[in-house]
């Protein structure tokens, strides 16, 4: 039986199949070693091994797995998503139109807004249900924007009530003859909102992507966020066309995903389920390498890619011409980014993968948050275990944590290590370390460090930044923290989950 | 009401405002409260990155953002229910967090699956803990509900009963929702000031010029309540006068520039009963200063070669379309082409609102239309009988903007391009920058 099963209309959560953790303290490489790869971990196949999560009674606000299918179903051009919800659910098409926009701009595409339609549920609904506000909804999407698919995400209201989307799909995926999606996306259902990322895919796995594929050799899916297009010249170099998914796709590009030589990703916490649905339900190969950062993870990936799609002649002069051409650039910048400390608060995968390139550039990185950790992806592949990955290539990260946008234990991670800097990507984080006098680059551009360039464009961004200090510190000495005294007197951050009985002493 | 009023359905597209528990920043604009939400993973981090970060980019301040201690509700409290969870999270807030005062908000879940909130709470109010609760599940309504509910609760579970005297000369103030109006704390950091400049003393309640909760203790000792709003605040009002009996003034508009500014104090010192010799000795200061700077702009405005745009349209909630309509109808001379109030004003305030704009100057009347989705709206604009060159809205109106060749002035939620610190649109000074913002925007578009 596949692992990746598109029966079922919900897709399985992180937790279930990869046996994630949102909450963890130590070190890279133990936490490389307490995974579920073969590395050193009695070669156990299968589900991850269980990891010791630290969890306790104190939490602040996360972000939910509908927010991950709003801003990637509900960022494919031609389609529209339909939150059926109440209204608080669609103010984040604020961000997420923002963030359309302007990806939009940076990739020379017409600039619009992004087009997702809220059912709008009231009191009265969650007694009676909100079945017939959504077909309404649907009704209305049909006539107005005449899409070329339709997404419909559920909410933890209508989850609760038990609303049957599925049915309802069904009836209009008959009636009109387009793929009308339902994704289940109920932010209690998973603790990590990766699982959003998921359920999108899962959707467009079982009802978009085309079952009877003619073949494209040279067309490789690369799953994508938002980012500037550098992978066109860099697969350019390889004889190979670039099919980017899922945001600002087409449902047509979405569709022809099984057409691909290959799918491979910047990041393995986002392409992990799409890569392998398409793998093992369509024949397309995922690359099973590094991630592409830094020389190291660049070659072999580069060389991955090469072998999958028989290009190994143009990647290797690739990969010389290239290793020449960034060696003086990489020297030039070490001089200047020499003694500095950064730190890396990113999305799991995405970390690992920066902090390649940060030490490649010579900086000290012994600090990085991660807001969950997947101790396995669903390849199951060791080639993908980007963490042993980094350790094995770059060293161990000394303080290595996993906390799911904890800002108030962010506070003594940062106190621990004292960086320089920070990488961020997602927001909540860097607003505290600006309080403490610490710059934050903020990687909006996701791609910014991929590749060869990446390692050059990340240090220039890095010297941008460090010149910001000087705000910063002059904001810290005029700021007070949310914080009890006793909090910001805590060197360890994970005082409250390990001991909880903490919360009761005077 | 309109055509397209009669077109719709329940379907909203690019929402203008928040849910219930958008009013987490209700609370978060009071210096020193903590709000602790009781909702998914999700809620509280919506409402923050669209009401307070891609909308001005207001930020977060001290407890606003990240900060909020929130119960991520999983899968066991909706099957089991999520007192305990709450229990925890207030017990472990006292001791992480330094807050006055906790205000719980709580999401859909626990209100659909019946968390027992009043009495969770009150366990700590009982030992003491500075503490309320507000039910906020997003199905009750949007966040300018919210920011009503939030206030009562503070009021009635925090600062309680009062029957001692009143401070004369003291009033307090509602006026916008913080957050949602995206000028909110420039706009409140004026509206003091010129308060403060006819002699009285001035509750604003919310942002920088707020002394926090030691003000809001000192609500029902003020002389009168001010509402300066068309009906947001208004319920608030009713229910001090009923609880403290406090008289309330009830002025729909916002006043933006001179004319309006010094006719709103007159009004406001008359009711207050302050001295009118005062009075008048400020607003002739005020506009002594205003009109050498409208003077000075006077010559662009009369003979800028490329001309400016005449006509234009506000899709904006009744708070700021009201305001900013009368401004340019009365003191700049421009032709209003379509009105759009978005913010889904309950039914009994919407024929007060007609009237308002029925009756915007002596020549000229406007009629209204309420439309809250995306899609109406931008029909709405579309099918007007004349084309506006400039749309005083909101980010989502950048689209139709651009298809009708026309400038945009983002002054409502979501302003995601704006960047917002003290900048004000309302009052004397307020005035001033929303001059210079729209003719900027007109002119250095034209070349």
């Amino acid at each position: 039986m596949k692992r990746i099963n598109l029966a079922a209309t919900a897709v399985e959560s992180r937790e279930q199949r990869l046996g994630t953790i949102i909450g963890w303290d130590g070190n890279a490489d133990s936490l490389a070693e307490e995974s579920g790869y073969a590395r050193k971990c009695t070669g156990r196949k299968g589900k991850a091994c269980e990891l010791c999560e630290v969890r306790g009674p104190f939490t602040q606000g996360s972000v939910c797995s509908e927010q991950m299918v709003e801003c990637q179903a509900g960022n494919v051009r031609d389609a529209v998503l339909i939150q059926h919800s109440p209204i608080g659910c669609a103010v984040s098409q604020t961000i997420y139109n923002s963030i359309y926009r302007n990806g939009l701009a940076m990739r020379n595409l017409p600039v619009e807004n992004l087009k997702i339609v809220s059912t709008n549920l009231l009191e009265q609904d969650m007694v009676f249900g909100g079945i017939e506000k959504l077909k309404q909804t649907l009704d209305d999407v049909i006539e107005r924007y005449n899409p070329k698919a339709i997404f419909i995400g559920t909410s933890c209201s209508t989850g609760i009530i038990g609303d049957d989307i599925d049915s309802v799909a069904a009836e209009y995926t008959e009636q009109h003859r387009l793929p009308v999606v339902p994704l289940h996306c109920e932010g209690f259902r998973s603790k990590h909102w990766s699982t959003g990322f998921d359920s999108t895919q899962h959707g467009i796995l079982r009802d978009i992507v085309r079952k009877n594929p003619k073949k494209q050799e040279d067309l490789v899916n690369v799953i994508n966020l938002w980012g500037s297009d550098v992978f066109t010249p860099m697969l350019k170099e390889l004889n190979l066309r670039v099919n980017y998914v899922i945001d600002m796709a087409t449902v047509e590009d979405l569709a022809q995903m099984s057409e691909a030589a290959a799918t491979v990703g910047f990041c393995n916490t986002l392409s992990s389920y799409l890569a392998q649905g398409l793998e093992q339900n369509f024949g397309v190969p995922e690359l099973k390498a590094p991630q592409p950062y830094g020389i190291a993870g660049t070659d072999a990936w580069l060389r991955g890619l090469a072998k999958l799609t028989h290009r190994e002649e143009p990647a290797e002069r690739y990969i010389k011409k290239e290793h020449a051409r960034i060696k003086p650039l990489i020297a030039a910048l070490k001089l200047k980014l020499k003694g500095k400390k950064g730190y890396v608060a990113t999305g799991s995968a995405y970390s690992h993968g920066l902090i390649a390139v940060m030490r490649e550039l010579g900086i000290e990185v012994n600090g990085s948050l991660v807001f969950h950790h997947d101790p396995i992806y669903d390849s199951e592949d060791p080639a993908q275990d980007s963490l042993a990955f980094l350790v094995d290539n770059y060293g161990d990260v000394e303080n290595f944590s996993v906390s799911n946008r904890q800002q108030h234990q962010f506070y003594a991670l940062l106190k621990r290590v004292n960086p320089d800097f920070i990488l961020i990507r997602h927001n909540g984080l860097a607003p505290l370390a600006s309080r403490l006098g610490i710059p934050a680059a903020p990687l909006g551009d996701e791609h910014i460090a991929v590749g060869y360039d990446g390692i050059v464009n990340l240090g220039n961004a890095i010297l941008e930044i460090l010149q910001r200090r000087k705000f910063h510190e002059d904001l810290s000495k005029h700021v007070k923290l949310p914080y009890t005294k006793w909090w910001l007197e805590q060197t360890d951050p994970y005082i409250v989950a390990r001991n909880p009985q903490l919360i009761y002493q005077d | 009401m309109s055509l397209l009023e009669d077109t719709k359905t329940n379907s909203i597209s690019r929402p203008r405002y928040g849910c219930a528990i958008g009013a987490t920043h209700t609370a978060a604009a009071i210096p020193g409260v903590i709000p602790i939400t009781h909702c998914g993973p999700g809620c509280a981090d919506k409402q923050y990155v669209s009401l307070a970060f891609y909308n001005g980019f207001q930020g977060g301040g001290y407890s606003g953002g990240a900060v909020p201690p929130s119960a991520n509700i999983s899968e066991n409290e909706v099957v089991f229910g999520g007192d305990n969870r709450l229990r925890e999270l207030i017990q472990a807030s006292t001791k992480i967090m330094a807050a006055d005062l906790f205000v719980v908000l709580t999401g859909c879940i626990p209100d659909i699956v019946g968390d027992d909130i009043p009495s969770v709470v009150s366990e700590f109010q009982q030992k003491g803990v500075p503490i309320v609760y507000a039910e906020t599940g997003g199905f009750h309504g949007n966040n300018l509900v919210g920011h009503e509910t939030v206030v009562r609760a503070i009021i009635d579970q925090f600062i309680g009963d009062y029957s001692g005297n009143k401070i004369k000369n003291t009033v307090n103030v509602w006026t916008e929702v913080p957050y949602q109006n995206t000028y909110w704390r420039g706009d409140l950091g004026e509206i003091k000031r010129i308060l403060k400049g006819i002699g009285l003393k001035v509750n604003i309640l919310f942002g920088h010029d707020s002394k926090g909760v030691t003000e809001w203790l000192d609500i029902p000792k003020a002389a009168f309540n001010l509402v300066i709003s068309p009906w947001v605040g208004l319920g608030i009002a009713e229910h001090l006068q009923n609880k403290y009996n406090q008289p309330y003034l009830h002025i729909p508009a916002i006043p933006i520039g001179a004319l309006e500014t010094s006719e709103f104090l007159r009004k406001v010192s008359k009711f207050a009963g302050l001295n009118s010799k005062s009075t008048e000795e400020f607003i002739a200061k005020e506009e002594e200063s205003y009109y050498k700077y409208v003077e000075d702009f006077s010559d662009f405005y009369s003979e800028y070669w490329w001309g400016v745009p005449a006509r234009f349209a506000v899709v904006s909630d009744s708070i700021y379309s009201l305001s900013i309509t009368k401004f340019l109808v009365k003191q700049l001379g421009l032709i209003s082409v379509k009105q759009i109030i978005t913010e889904n004003t309950p039914e009994e305030y919407k024929e007060q609102i007609r009237e308002e704009f029925r009756h915007i100057d002596h020549d000229v009347n406007l009629e209204v239309e309420f439309l809250e989705d995306g899609y109406l709206i931008e029909e709405a604009l579309r099918t007007a009988a004349e084309k506006p060159a400039i749309i005083f809205g909101t980010t989502w109106d950048r689209d139709i903007a651009k298809e009708l060749k026309g400038n945009i002035v983002e002054i409502g939620f979501p302003s995601s391009y704006e960047v917002v610190l003290s900048r004000s649109y309302v009052g004397y000074k307020g005035a001033l920058s929303l001059i210079e913002k729209i003719f900027t925007v007109a002119i250095s578009a034209s070349a």
